[in-house]
């Protein structure tokens, strides 16, 4: 299904391949062999039929813009995708999920106010901003970070964490708001509910209440919610990306774009909704693993 | 004159040939100064030497001044936006295949500073009497990167396949109606002769690094292949590429030129000014290829960074269709339009002091061959008379027209900028921005064959960015002559044609100011284009960097660039 929305919205977009690849100046005639010999003037159904048989053998075929294989390309960018959706992630979830616990546990108090604010107001700030923000303080005035993402070539793996820090917390900025509020609201709707009432009265102590029956359950909602921000961490960044100068999948798919590069924009769409389908589906086990109730559905 | 000067001078005069004589004149008899004669004496191929006794002659003798920077270091430079395609020096039309093919490439010519051209490939060149023939002299034992000496075989192959109509050459605009297929041969190994479909007395320049395209190549050079082994003949080898990433460059220890001073090149490719501006104020790279001060106003003033500015032709055109059935169609309707622009004001806001103003024709104030004042007036901004064309016009209450142009640099600002001129002439002006992409899709075949459906060829009124030359005659050929390949006007004027060949064939720079003063007023009264500023080519660099030039035309010319 989703092979069949890449490829019929790849054909929704107007442009001629032929006379994009020979530019111009090219006669009508050069342009018309150059689709023929591509196979783009073939029925629509051939068209995909051809495309998804060499995709399931690893092909994804040349770009029409770099006259390169598309994985030597998509490769590499997807690796830098993931290199920098894996170090925003550790730094987000765990920040938001304890300033989202911590938030419910002083509801109504000085620490929730300030944390469900800041939150609120940092995602309430454009990402070109809030990183330009820190690209401003720590690159440029203190002097601290890289102001690129993209580490030397030879760079060992802390210099890269390292590269990748600036980025990752506009990253931060961006999405911290948004998991801790879910995180709070489930710890709250958990807090009060029945089974953490019959917890405390048959005498646990609050540590124990709070990492056994509390965060158990308040989890839940908001590893659906960090598993539907996974697609945008990986294949959604182009402004952070284009701002910190990374060969990231985003990036890639937009000058693709840009450049009516059909085959590498195919390609990089799928992979990207691949990605997104992987996610959900390993936050569906993971709810399912927290939550019994999930489990046990199917077998009654 | 003293006698040893005198003696110095006539062999100089004897040696050289009638065109080369008459620059000469030129300069003794004061119609040009210093500067404008170096220029016009390496166009027609005096030697440094004769040169400098000519200078000496004439009580204005020659200054040099070199510069040795540090030998070593790699220096990382940043170039804006990516190449768009494969990079195939014929095919080159975007600013990131230029930079990138250039630090690697060489021309028979160099344009290097103030429009001065100075031998690279080829050691001299001269014109046969009325400059129909030029012959150029190679440089003996330079070799390519493959190990190949260079010879006049390379030439002939790289000049034939940019003047094919068949090779997807992006130089074919340059070169039409100057050189065809077939016009350039071998005298021997070492001799290249070009026969001209029509004198061309600045055809040196097209032979240079003005036509950046022209990156000399072997005989037996592969397409598809500039970036996966190093062949071409220049002081670095591109070792590396990854398109949409970046590319490196090492020393080429076999150069012609000797031992550069850097060891190599680092490029990192940039989609976003301010990405690229934060890397430089960062220290990540020492270099950005090119900027500007609409998007890049955070280098400007700063302390850790130097400005490169190479005055030039780079500029925007604002053509006005000639043939539709709208009131632009009227002269008195685009006189009014392009009276209502303040263009000091233009130019201040949007160059501030990197930037000259235009006079709606493509004669730059750069260009020696330019009238200027009082032979032709300036046109400047006159609501009174504008109002005054539009009401003799039959349009005093206006009309409604969209302007369509390209979200690129300025422009977008610019367009903003006319619209609100034109209010005053109760021009009701829509703006439709395209990206650059969507702006110069589709076809452009050029006539005979029509100008294809793309917008930037068709719409009724649009800007378009057109980049540097070291001479007019592109503009004139291509935005301006009856059936130009890209005449956006779709301008037709017979006079305008014949004024704008002589003066390509004109060879004196008396005939060249005569020819231009003819081409210019009837533009002016034309006006089927405004042309409201010529700005600088900017680059911006760290304090470190040395002895580097910001070429107008884009180029990147790195021999004598060092760190510190």
């Amino acid at each position: 299904m989703l092979s069949v929305l890449v490829f019929a919205a790849s054909q929704l977009l107007p442009g001629n391949i032929g006379r994009n690849v020979l530019g111009p100046f090219a006669s009508t005639n050069d342009v018309n062999a150059l689709n023929h010999q591509l196979g783009v003037d073939r029925p629509i159904l051939v068209q995909y039929v051809d495309w998804i048989g060499k995709l399931v053998h690893g092909n994804l075929g040349m770009s029409l813009e770099y006259k390169v294989p598309v994985v030597s390309l998509l490769g590499p960018s997807l690796i830098n995708s993931l290199k920098l959706a894996a170090v925003a992630f550790v730094l987000v979830v765990p920040l938001s999920i304890v300033g989202g616990v911590f938030a419910a546990l002083r509801r109504g108090r000085l620490p929730d106010r300030v944390i469900t604010l800041s939150g609120l107001s940092l995602t309430a700030v454009p990402e070109f901003i809030s990183a330009l923000v820190l690209i401003l303080i720590f690159g440029l005035l203190l002097n601290w970070l890289p102001v690129t993402a993209a580490a030397p070539a030879d760079a060992d793996l802390v210099t890269q964490i390292r590269y990748l820090l600036l980025p990752s917390l506009a990253l931060v900025m961006v999405l911290f708001g948004y998991i801790a509020r879910m995180a709070r609201a489930g710890t709250i709707e958990a807090l009060d509910a029945d089974y953490t009432r019959t917890a405390y009265l048959k005498g646990l102590d609050t540590t124990t209440v709070i990492r056994r029956h509390v965060l158990r359950n308040s989890l839940l909602p908001t590893i659906a919610v960090i598993a539907t921000q996974m697609g945008y961490l990986i294949g959604g960044l182009v402004v952070i990306e284009k701002l910190f100068n990374y060969n990231g999948i985003g990036q890639r798919i937009y000058t693709a774009a840009l450049n009516k590069d059909f085959t590498m924009l195919q390609s990089g769409v799928l992979v990207v909704g691949i990605v997104y389908l992987s996610a959900t589906l390993i936050a569906d086990i993971l709810y399912s693993l927290l939550n019994p109730r999930i489990r046990y559905a199917g077998v009654e | 004159m003293d006698w040893q000067t005198r003696g110095r001078l006539d062999e100089v005069r004897r040696a050289a040939g009638p065109i080369e004589n008459t620059v000469i004149d030129e300069l003794l008899g004061r119609k040009v100064d210093r500067r404008t004669f170096i220029q016009r004496a390496t166009v027609f191929g005096l030697s440094a030497s004769a040169i400098g006794t000519v200078l000496i002659a004439a009580g204005c003798g020659p200054s040099s001044s070199t510069t040795t920077g540090k030998v070593g270091g790699r220096l990382k430079m940043g170039i804006i936006p990516p190449p768009a395609h494969d990079i195939e020096p014929h095919t080159f039309a975007d600013q990131g295949a230029l930079e990138t093919g250039s630090i690697a490439g060489e021309h028979l010519i160099r344009s290097a500073a103030n429009l001065k051209l100075v031998p690279e490939l080829a050691v001299s060149w001269g014109p046969n009497s009325d400059a129909s023939t030029w012959t150029v002299k190679l440089r003996p034992n330079v070799k390519f990167q493959t190990g190949q000496t260079m010879t006049a075989d390379d030439i002939v192959t790289t000049y034939e396949r940019l003047v094919s109509p068949n090779s997807g050459s992006q130089a074919l605009s340059a070169f039409k109606g100057v050189l065809s297929p077939g016009g350039t041969t071998k005298a021997d190994s070492l001799t290249v002769k070009f026969q001209l479909d029509n004198p061309t007395a600045s055809f040196p320049y097209l032979l240079s690094s003005t036509t950046y395209q022209s990156i000399m190549l072997p005989a037996n050079y592969r397409l598809g292949t500039f970036t996966s082994k190093p062949q071409t003949t220049g002081a670095f080898k591109l070792t590396s590429y990854t398109p949409g990433v970046g590319a490196k460059y090492d020393r080429n220890p076999d150069w012609w030129g000797g031992r550069p001073p850097l060891d190599g090149v680092d490029v990192t490719y940039y989609t976003d000014a301010a990405a690229a501006d934060a890397a430089l104020l960062g220290g990540t790279i020492d270099l950005i290829g090119q900027i500007q001060l609409a998007t890049d106003r955070a280098l400007f003033n700063n302390s850790k960074i130097q400005i490169f500015g190479g005055r030039g032709a780079t500029h925007r055109q604002v053509p006005m269709r000639v043939d539709l059935n709208n009131p632009l169609k009227d002269p008195q309707v685009r006189q009014a339009i392009a009276l209502t622009l303040d263009r000091p004001a233009i130019v201040n806001t949007l160059f501030s002091k990197y930037a000259d103003v235009g006079n709606d024709t493509p004669w730059a104030a750069v260009y020696p061959s330019s009238v200027g004042e009082p032979d032709v007036p300036q046109r400047k901004q006159d609501i009174n008379k504008a109002k005054q064309l539009m009401a003799a016009a039959g349009f005093s209450n206006g009309f409604s027209i969209t302007l369509t142009t390209e979200q690129t640099g300025e422009i977008p600002q610019l367009a903003q900028i006319i619209q609100n001129s034109v209010k005053a002439i109760n021009v009701d002006m829509k703006l439709s921005i395209l990206t650059a992409t969507a702006y110069f899709d589709g076809s452009q075949l050029g006539p005979p064959s029509g100008w294809g459906n793309t917008p930037w060829l068709n719409a009724p009124i649009n800007i378009t960015d057109w980049g540097h030359r070291s001479v007019p005659n592109v503009f004139l050929t291509s935005a301006l002559q009856t059936n130009g390949v890209w005449n956006a006007a779709h301008y037709s004027n017979p006079q305008f044609d014949a004024a704008a060949k002589a003066f390509i064939g004109a060879i004196s720079i008396d005939d060249q100011r005569k020819y231009a003063k003819q081409a210019e007023t009837i533009l002016l009264q034309d006006t089927p284009v405004i042309f409201p500023y010529f700005y600088n080519y900017l680059a911006a660099g760290s304090q470190s960097v040395k002895g580097y030039y910001a070429d107008p035309q884009g180029t990147v010319f790195l021999t004598q660039t060092s760190l510190g």
